[in-house]
Order: structure tokens, then sequence, then C-alpha cells
């Protein structure tokens, strides 16, 4: 037998022995199974170049390796204490947990993974507040609709942003509590992961909402903006409409046109933020919403200024009359 | 008396004054603790203190590179690996020094 032939062996009987003894850690989460038995196959490399024989012979059952080690390692014995029957793995999910366990031994990964936790603190404060804010959404205090807008970043309880700020303080003590506490057990576990992952949403939701806020705080612009979301907008062959000049048989422009469609609905056009809009011309002597009288005088702003011009009309000229008049 | 139940309670300060006597990889803890005089001692006891006092930030480690074999992972104390060291021989001294004097005593009264 070559020299190959034996290390091939060794090999072989290193990586059987190794895998055995790894399947006995299957109940401890990835980073730490690694962290435990990332030189195992090493190590047992050493034993068995020492001496001859299998290592069975040497070191005993695998199974037996693998409960002295979780034992010296601080660790409950396999399938004690929270361990649960594991329900019969699909393969995708097999499949799924090996590729999850090939990412997370990159070292970068699992660097990533290690300091996660620390991040923990941060969240519970951010819960807190983030429950004060859900509270006021839910009561109305965050949109109160008075024209001032939203309440942030002190939310409204009741009315009272003063009110808000004790809410936020008080929960903020209540969620770091409850974080330091550790998970709880049974039921209560479940609540508070749906409470986590809803309050997670929820904080996402908010955040995207703000930046659509942000986008238009200009006062005129905003107006627009409420129109536009409360418009779909007109098209043409895909291309937005955004005003709509109408002409007389003799070329005359006419103001104050009415558009309607064929089932009688108002027709409005798409308006983007610039070129912008008289919010005077969206509504009628009587404060209604006037969306469809045209054309609407539309002002554009010059980026380099900020100075606003009307936008001009556009030429147009009418071909001859139809050859047989109406 | 069972020495496997003795070696338990005392596997971390065995692998800790090994160590700090001289950085070592697994195996060779293990050689050098049996050597010592501690037959009974299991590799995968060994193997398992080290890596749970590595992730405990008593050891630090470094890879040396081997001609015939594997790369080696060695073992090194650091403060808190010393200062743990320190504190456990201590205590060890305190519990050994009053189990004489109770086997001492219990020695006359049999005598």
């Amino acid at each position: 037998m070559s020299d190959t032939g034996v290390n091939d062996t060794i090999d072989g009987d290193v990586a059987r022995y190794a895998t055995a003894v790894r399947a006995a850690f299957a109940d401890l989460p990835g980073p730490e199974r690694e962290l435990l038995l990332e030189d195992l196959e090493d190590h047992l490399q050493e034993v068995a170049a020492e001496a001859g024989g299998p290592l069975e012979e040497r070191l005993g059952r695998p199974e037996t390796y693998a409960a002295e080690l979780r034992a010296s390692a601080g660790l409950p014995a396999a399938g004690a204490g929270r361990a649960r029957p594991r329900l019969r793995e699909s393969r995708v999910a097999r499949r799924l947990r090996r590729s999850w366990r090939g990412t997370m031994a990159h070292p970068a990964a699992a660097a990533t993974a290690e300091f996660l936790p620390e991040l923990r603190p941060a969240w519970w404060v951010l819960r807190g507040y983030v429950a004060v804010l859900a509270a006021s959404a839910v009561l109305g205090g965050l949109y109160p609709g008075d024209g001032q807008g939203m309440r942030f970043p002190v939310p409204a309880l009741f009315g009272s942003q003063l009110l808000g700020l004790l809410a936020i303080v008080a929960a903020v003590v209540v969620s770091v509590r409850l974080g330091r506490r550790g998970p709880a057990a049974g039921w209560r576990r479940g609540l508070g992961v749906a409470g986590n992952a809803a309050l997670g949403l929820f904080a996402v939701v908010l955040l995207l909402d703000l930046g659509a806020r942000t986008a238009g705080d200009d006062d005129p612009a905003q107006l627009v903006t409420v129109y536009q979301r409360a418009s779909w907008g007109l098209r043409a062959d895909g291309r937005e409409i955004s005003n709509i000049y109408a002409f007389d048989a003799d070329g005359k422009p006419l103001r104050g046109v009415y558009l309607v469609d064929q089932d009688g609905n108002p027709v409005v056009a798409t308006h983007n933020d610039n070129p912008f809009l008289d919010p005077r011309e969206l509504v009628d002597r009587d404060g209604n919403e006037v969306a469809n009288r045209y054309p609407q005088a539309q002002q554009e702003v010059d980026p380099a200024t900020g100075g606003r011009s009307a936008v001009p009309a556009p030429e147009f000229r009418p071909p001859p009359g139809p050859v047989r008049s109406p | 008396m069972d020495t496997t139940q003795l070696l338990k309670g005392v596997l971390d300060l065995a692998v800790l004054a090994v160590v700090g006597e001289r950085d070592g990889y697994g195996y060779d803890v293990v050689r050098r603790l049996r050597a010592a005089g501690l037959d009974d001692v299991g590799d995968a006891s060994v193997y398992g203190t080290l890596r749970r006092l590595y992730a405990g930030g008593h050891l630090t480690s470094y890879v040396v590179p081997s001609e015939e074999g594997p790369h080696r992972k060695y073992y090194a104390l650091n403060d808190a690996g010393r200062a743990r060291l320190a504190e456990s021989t201590a205590t060890w001294r305190a519990f050994t020094d009053a189990m004489d004097k109770l086997l001492r005593s219990e020695g006359e009264a049999a005598a």
C-alpha cells in the first residue's frame, strides 16, 4: 500500500467519525456548533496519526465521545431539556439548512452572526418607542388631520405630545426590562415573537411613509401630491397627460372646459411635481374639488433660481373643417 | 474512588495549568495531562474544555503549519485565562488544605 493510500484510509475514518460526532450536535444553532466543532477534524486527525487502528477503538463510540464533549463544553445532554422531537424534514428544508450552514461557515458570516446579538439592546429601546408610535397611530394621534401634518418624532396620545413623551419613556423602560429577562417559555414566547415581528413591520411601514411624506413637504407641491394620489392620472399611449388644451374650429383656445368620460366621470390629468399647479385651480368657489376643468393654469419651476413661471400653451392650428358640415 | 468524577471538577484548572506552562494544540494538551498522571482524562473532555475556555475568552489561538498532517491550532493563555488560573489555583489550594486537614485528623482518630 502506498503512503497516500494509508492517508486516505485515515482521512476516511476521521471523516466518518467526525460526521457521527457532529450528528449529536444538530440541536445547536449554527454559529455555536461551529465554534465548538470547527477543529474537530484536525484534532481527530492528530489522534489518528499518533497510533494505528480505527478511531473507534481508541476513542470509543462516536455517540459516547459526543456525549463527553457536550458535558465538558457545558452543554446539556443531547435530547434533554428544551430540545423537542424534530419533525421530519422535507428535502427542500434540508437543502436550505445545508446551504445556510455553508453560508454561516464563511468567516465573514460567522463574524456578523456573532455581532448581531449585540444589537439586541438597541432594538429593545427602539421597540418601546415604536410601540408608542403604533398606539398613537391606532388612536389617531399620529396623523390628526388638522392640516399640520404628522406628529413626529414625538407622537401625541389623546391629543397631548407631552403624554406621548411620557409614554415613550415608560415603554422603553418596560421594553428593556422584558428584553433583559430573556425569552419567556411556552405560549408567551410565541406571543413575544409575534409582538416583535408586528412592531418591526410597523417600523418599516412608518419609515417608508415618512420617506414619501418628506419628499413632498413643500406647501403647494404637497397639495398637488395629495391630488396626484387621489387621481389615477390620464394617459395616452402610456404617456402621462398633465394638461389639456381645447380649441374651437377657428383655432380659438377655449377656457374653462369641463371634461368627462363616457360615464360622466371627471377626467383628471396626471400631475407631476413639475409643472406645479396653482392649488386654486383645483377647487370651485365653494371649496369643492374640481379637477377636470381645462386648461389648468400650470407653473414650472426654474431649478436654478427656484422662480416660477406660467407654462406656455402649445401652438395649435386647426385643419380646414370637415368636408361636410355637421 | 472514581477519578473521572474528581476530574470533572478540576479539568478546567488542569487544562489552564498545562496551557499556562507552555502553549499547546488539542492532542498535545491531552498527552501532557496524561503524562502528568491524569491517565483517565478523556480526549473529548479535553477538546470540549479547550473550546469552551476559548469561546469564553480565556484562551487565544493561533495556527502553526505542520509538515506532516494538518495545521495545528495552538492555544495560549490570555490575561483573562491567567487571572482565571490564579483564582482557580487559590481555590484549589484552599480546598486541598481543608481536605488534607480533614483526612489527617481522620487518620489520627483511626490510629
